[in-house]
Parts: C-alpha cells; sequence; structure tokens
C-alpha cells in the first residue's frame, strides 16, 4: 500500500485571467513514478512549479505528507526542501560542477566532509565523477541535465520533480536518467515527470496522468500493466 | 556568508577606526589667507595658547559669509569692507575687528597694449584700459578681490561694459593664467600673483601697487550667537583676542613667503 | 609643460619619502570613499536587485530614473547634502558639516544612483531562471536573491569598482561638504584643487597620480575578492 505524498484539492492558477490549471482533486503516492503527459500548453509545467511550491496556487488547497502548505511564507522554505525540480535546460550555476552538486547541501548547513561524500556518491550515480572540478557552463547540453539531476538526487528528495527529462538527451544520458530514474521508487520517491509521450517515459511510469487545458483528462488513473 | 561579514567589519573598521568628530572652532576664510601659508602659522600657535583646534574652510569672501550666515561657522576673516558692514547690519555678524591689510595689484600683459603707466595710479591706470578697451578679465565670483575690482571701476567713474571685459568665474590662480593667455589685465592679490609669477607660469607684470585705493583689508567678525545659538562665541572671542593681542600681531608681521613681507597687522609691534 | 614630468617624479617621491600629511590625506580619501561606496551598496545592491529581478508596474520608469539620476552633477549632490547637513538643515543638529562623516554621506549619495543603475543592468540581463533553480534546491528568498547576485558577481563588482572611482574622484561635494580642512577633511581631489588654486601644479600632478596608486591598490583587492567569490 503506497502512501499518498501530495494531495491537490480544487486547485487553480490563473495567468492573466487564462485558467492555466484547474485540479478538482489529485494525488501523487510515494514511491510512484508519475508520467504527466498532455499536449503543449496543458498546464504540465504550471502543476510541476506548483508541486515544487515555487508558484502558489491562486485558489484550492495543498497538503503534502498529509500537512496543508501555507501559500508562501517562512514555513515554506522547510516543506520546499523536501522537494525538487529537474528544469527542461536546468540552470547550472557558473561554478564548478560539483559547487553545483553541493549548493543544495550546502543550503542545509551540512558539514563541508558529509557534503564532499554525498556529492562524490551523486556524480558516481550520473557517471561524472571525473567531472567534479569542471567548470559547469562548458558541459555538452546531456552532462548538464546530469549534473542537474546529480544536484537534485543529492538531497535526497521525498519527492523529484522533472520536467521533459529526456527532450535534447544524447542517447548515453537517457540511459543514465533511466536507470537513476527507475531505481527511486524502491526508495520510497515519489517521482513526477512531465513529458511527451515519449518511449522512455512510458518505460518507466507507473502511473500515467493526462492534462489537457489545465484538467485532468477522465482517462487518469493506475496504469494496470506498471 | 563570509563575505557579508567581511563586509560588516570592514565598514565598522573603516568609520570607526580614528573619533572623526572633534571639538573644533570652524572659521571660514577666504583662500588668499589660507594659500599664503599664514593660517598654518598663526592657528597652530593659538592652539598652543589656548588649546582650541581651529578649522579653517578656504572658500572666497561671499562664500565665507554665506557660510556664516547659516550658521556653519563660528568665526570668519575676510576681505571686503562693503560685504562686511552689511554682514554685520543684517545682524549675522558681531565684533568686527580690522586685523590686518595688504595690497591688490593690477596686473597687465608685458606689451602693455593699453599704455598704462607703471607705477602711476590705479584709477588712471583703469581709465586708460577703458578706453583701449582693452581685454580685461575680472574673476566673476563675487570674492573680496571682485568686489575690490568693482568699487575701483566706481572709483574711476567707468562701467566696464566692452567686449574684451570678461568674468572668469574662477579662482585668482586660474583666472592669472587664463588673464596671461588671453593677454589680459586683472586685478590680483599679491601672493598669489607672486606664487604664479615666480613658478614661470605667467609673465604679467605689475602696473599698481601699494597705493590707499589698492589697500586690501582684513577684518575678523564673530558669528553673532543671538542668531546662531550653537555657535561657540566665548571660544571664538577668545581667538579674536589672541589674533590682536600682540603675540598674534607679531606672527602676521613676521610672516613671509618667498622671503617677502605679505601682511601689514593693524596694531604693528613697536 | 615641465610639470607632466616633474608632477610623476614628485609623485614618487611622495610615495617613497612617507610624508605623513600626504599619508593622511591618502588614508582619508581611502576611508571616506570605501565607507561611501559600502553604505551606498548597502541600499543599492538589494534595490538594483530587485528592480531588476520583479517585474512590476513602474519598473521602466524606476529605470530611466536611476539612469538619469547618473547625470547629477557632484556639485549639486554636494549642495543638496550641504543643505541638509547645515545649521538651519533638517539634519543640522547631528553638527558633522565639515567632517568626514559629511563627505561619507555626499559620496555615499553620489555613489548610490550609480551602483543601483548599473546593479540593475546586471541582473536584468542575467538568466531568469537563477532565482526558481535557487529556491527548487531549498534556498529561502534571502539565499535566492544572494544566489543570483552571485551568479551576477562580476558585474556587481564592477558596479561597486565604478561607485568607488566616481566617488574618489569628485571634488565638488567632498569640498563643499568637508570644507578642505587641513588634516581633517583633505582628501586627494580637495588638495588637488588647493594646490592647483595656488599654482603649485606639479604637487597636483604628484597628489593625482599617487590617487591613481591608491585606486589601483583598491582595484587589485577587489579584483583578488571577486577571483575568491564562487
Amino acid at each position: 500500500m503506497s502512501q499518498i505524498l501530495f494531495s491537490l484539492r480544487g486547485v487553480v492558477k490563473r495567468f492573466e485571467q487564462r485558467e492555466a490549471l484547474n485540479l478538482e482533486r489529485l494525488d501523487l503516492e510515494a514511491g510512484v513514478i508519475t508520467v504527466v503527459e498532455g499536449p503543449n500548453g496543458a498546464g504540465k509545467t504550471t502543476l510541476l512549479s506548483l508541486l515544487a511550491l515555487i508558484t502558489p496556487p491562486d485558489q484550492g488547497r495543498l497538503f503534502f505528507d498529509g500537512h496543508e502548505l501555507p501559500r508562501s511564507g517562512s514555513q515554506l522554505t522547510a516543506w520546499r526542501r523536501q522537494i525538487t525540480l529537474v528544469a527542461q535546460q536546468a540552470y547550472l550555476f557558473d561554478t564548478s560542477v560539483e559547487k553545483n552538486v553541493a549548493y543544495g547541501l550546502r543550503l542545509r548547513g551540512l558539514e563541508r566532509v558529509q557534503r564532499e561524500v554525498r556529492v562524490g556518491e551523486a556524480l558516481a550515480q550520473v557517471g561524472l565523477t571525473e567531472f567534479a572540478p569542471r567548470p559547469a557552463k562548458r558541459l555538452s547540453g546531456g552532462e548538464m541535465q546530469r549534473v542537474a539531476l546529480a544536484r537534485a538526487l543529492v538531497l535526497r528528495p521525498r519527492a523529484l520533480l522533472l520536467d521533459e527529462p529526456f527532450a535534447n538527451l544524447d542517447p548515453a544520458s537517457a540511459q543514465v536518467f533511466e536507470r537513476v530514474l527507475g531505481e527511486l521508487p524502491g526508495q520510497g520517491c515519489a517521482v513526477v515527470l512531465v513529458s511527451h509521450a515519449l518511449e522512455q517515459a512510458h518505460r518507466l511510469a507507473q502511473r500515467v496522468v493526462y492534462l489537457r487545458d489545465g484538467r485532468l483528462a477522465p482517462d487518469a488513473g493506475p496504469r494496470p500493466g506498471a | 556568508m563570509r563575505l557579508r561579514v567581511l563586509l560588516i567589519v570592514l565598514l565598522t573598521f573603516l568609520l570607526a577606526a580614528p573619533a572623526m568628530a572633534v571639538d573644533r572652532l570652524v572659521l571660514a576664510t577666504t583662500t588668499s589667507t589660507a594659500n599664503t601659508g599664514l593660517l598654518d602659522v598663526l592657528l597652530p600657535a593659538f592652539t598652543k595658547h589656548s588649546g582650541i583646534t581651529v578649522h579653517y574652510i578656504p572658500v572666497g569672501t561671499g562664500k565665507a559669509l554665506a557660510i556664516a550666515k547659516r550658521c556653519d561657522a563660528d568665526v570668519v576673516i575676510v576681505h571686503a569692507p562693503a560685504l562686511e558692514e552689511r554682514f554685520v547690519a543684517d545682524g549675522y555678524g558681531v565684533d568686527r575687528q580690522a586685523l590686518m591689510h595688504n595690497y591688490f595689484v593690477l596686473v597687465g600683459p608685458p606689451g602693455n597694449p593699453a599704455k598704462v603707466q607703471q607705477a602711476g595710479s590705479v584709477v588712471d591706470a583703469l581709465k586708460r584700459i577703458a578706453q583701449a578697451k582693452a581685454p580685461f578679465l575680472s574673476r566673476g565670483d563675487n570674492s573680496g578681490t571682485q568686489v575690490k575690482e568693482l568699487a575701483l571701476w566706481k572709483a574711476a567713474g567707468i562701467k566696464p561694459d566692452w567686449p574684451g571685459y570678461r568674468e572668469a568665474g574662477r579662482g585668482m590662480g586660474p583666472t592669472l593664467t587664463m588673464a596671461d593667455e588671453l593677454g589680459a589685465y586683472t586685478l590680483s592679490d599679491i601672493a598669489t600673483y607672486r606664487k604664479y609669477l615666480s613658478t614661470g607660469r605667467i609673465s604679467l607684470v605689475i602696473l599698481a601697487d601699494n597705493q590707499d585705493l589698492l589697500k586690501n583689508p582684513y577684518s575678523v567678525i564673530l558669528v553673532n550667537p543671538a542668531k546662531c545659538p550653537k555657535v561657540k562665541y566665548d571660544q571664538a572671542k577668545k581667538f579674536e583676542k589672541f589674533l590682536l593681542s600682540p603675540q598674534g600681531q607679531e606672527i602676521i608681521a613676521d610672516y613671509k613667503a618667498d622671503g617677502k613681507k605679505l601682511f601689514w597687522p593693524v596694531h604693528p609691534p613697536k | 609643460m615641465d610639470f607632466f614630468l616633474g608632477g610623476l617624479t614628485r609623485g614618487l617621491g611622495l610615495l617613497i619619502n612617507l610624508d605623513p600629511e600626504v599619508y593622511g590625506i591618502a588614508w582619508l580619501s581611502l576611508r571616506v570613499s570605501l565607507s561611501a561606496v559600502i553604505l551606498a551598496a548597502l541600499a543599492a545592491v538589494p534595490l538594483g536587485l530587485v528592480i531588476g529581478q520583479r517585474e512590476f508596474l513602474g519598473k521602466r520608469f524606476l529605470v530611466v530614473l536611476f539612469n538619469t539620476l547618473l547625470a547629477l552633477p557632484t556639485v549639486v549632490v554636494g549642495l543638496v547634502v550641504y543643505g541638509l547637513l547645515s545649521y538651519h538643515g533638517p539634519l543640522g543638529g547631528m553638527g558633522i558639516l565639515y567632517t568626514p562623516w559629511a563627505m561619507v554621506a555626499a559620496q555615499a549619495v553620489l555613489a548610490f544612483p550609480l551602483i543601483t543603475a548599473l546593479v540593475i543592468a546586471a541582473v536584468i540581463t542575467l538568466d531568469n531562471r537563477v532565482g526558481p533553480t535557487a529556491l527548487t534546491l531549498g534556498a529561502t528568498p534571502m539565499q535566492a536573491a544572494w544566489a543570483v547576485l552571485r551568479e551576477a558577481r562580476f558585474a556587481v563588482l564592477a558596479a561597486l569598482a565604478a561607485g568607488f572611482g566616481r566617488v574618489i574622484t569628485e571634488v565638488g561635494a567632498a569640498i563643499m561638504v568637508g570644507g578642505n580642512i587641513r588634516h581633517y577633511t583633505r582628501t586627494f581631489t580637495t588638495a588637488i584643487a588647493l594646490e592647483t588654486s595656488k599654482g603649485e601644479f606639479a604637487q597636483g600632478m604628484a597628489l593625482g597620480f599617487f590617487l591613481l596608486v591608491v585606486a589601483l591598490a583598491v582595484n587589485l583587492a577587489s579584483h583578488q575578492l571577486q577571483a575568491r567569490w564562487k
């Protein structure tokens, strides 16, 4: 029996009068890879930024791990620290690969020795151990995405959100993503990835949610085969 | 994080290093007294005598009086009798005392296009300049020197309005340099003129000197405590008394720049 | 033009001979200008960050306003600060006119719009994903702002260096509110103005040369900081 991590109730987000998202009811479980599908402009990225607690909803209630979350304020940061997001073409800070990966750990006040161990582990997971001292801005697109993935993994998030992780990836990097993401449900992490219906996404998906015009399509539900 | 701490430490260090505020008298005065170096001899002697520090602000006479009117100075030493009288009459200044004098000099280009008679009377010289419509450069900054210059034109009965008469809008030094380059006549205090001449920067020559009309009297005036309650009147009074005491007057009489006497005190020591 | 060479050799002489008066002038200039830049930066950097990062009504107007304030003549700033600090001014009670504090205040006012405008420019051109990225990695809003600043560090330090350059070279405001008091509020620029008015051109050149050396030292130090700030 998997535990519900995110619960959205009547959540509405508008951009200049237009309703970008309107979700009556959506629950996302821990230990499950959920793929959000839908055409462009369906509200997928908005949903991710809402789940990442970057964009506050205009209306509705958002629960995480059974607690109702505030719209803003200092407590939000504590909640946000349990969730992380890998954006499409993620932004890497203008510094070395290892400092990029260590950034979130520094924010959490981890000591240097611990940081180094965990950064080493995360870089090994994405196959970039050798890249640690390099300037992050000089990597290829696929390598940059892998750094972004390591930067998220190192935080051991309870929920990992990914926006189009397989877009513009070279085959080797795509393989890394598939392998690493596949391991996460076993660790109890909720994975939510937004994707056009791609092959890799479907191989990983344990559940698929369809968005259309900001609303859940009726055929959303657990995939029987997963 | 460490950077922020560093900045704060740096700031406190910079701001707190020495005590920046001191107990002092503020003297607003003319650049001519300051630039000659006289105050750098006179003020330390007073500090030694009284324990009072004096900070002088070197500006033109007009500005020195303006500063004093706003209660931003305790005492002034200036050289424009007409302005001084108004300053006292308007109630801003009290205890005005004559301190010393020197002489303005009328200087002009060595070619002397207006054919001014050397060592003649200054009124005659100005008349010739006006007649020849020769170039004349005025300070144009409401300084004691300009006030004097305007008084001299008035004494000569001339309205300086020909095209060659111009206002520099600058201090004495730059005005002398400009006059030199324009081949113009101008009125100068003796100290600045000598300084510029000795460094070879100008070739202007003295055409009129040492006559009563060119006398340049300096006064000391205290700022009226009735108008400016925070003014340090008692200390300023001590300063004035010191300046007029035999000791102060002797320092003024003995002061020389480049071997030449620059000021004549009102009470010359015997 | 003998005073070029004379000024240069005399400038070297001043540096080497440790003339206490000149070193006092250098130390005061440095202290006043650095304090002014830091004070101005404490307000200008956060403000520039907010204006550059946020979208709000009137943003364009503010950007234009700060760019316009760059054209403010130093003498006018001096006049305004003098008016404020003068005995009859609203801040006259502080009694800091004709003290180094007054110069710090005037120079901070001068540096403020410049630093703000340059920080806005630095932040506006920066990738707008920096802040959100920091937030998703667990940053507080303050930490996210700091991350933005760090990404724009070259431009931000250049803004501070420009602010320093503006205030240590300005003479109008310093002379008006500082009074050019010997051993007390005489900075490089006011001393140069005085020496020039006295006709001591070589001494003025020498001081100008010395000022450049001090500015060089400050810029080298800030460059070091830039190299270490990652």
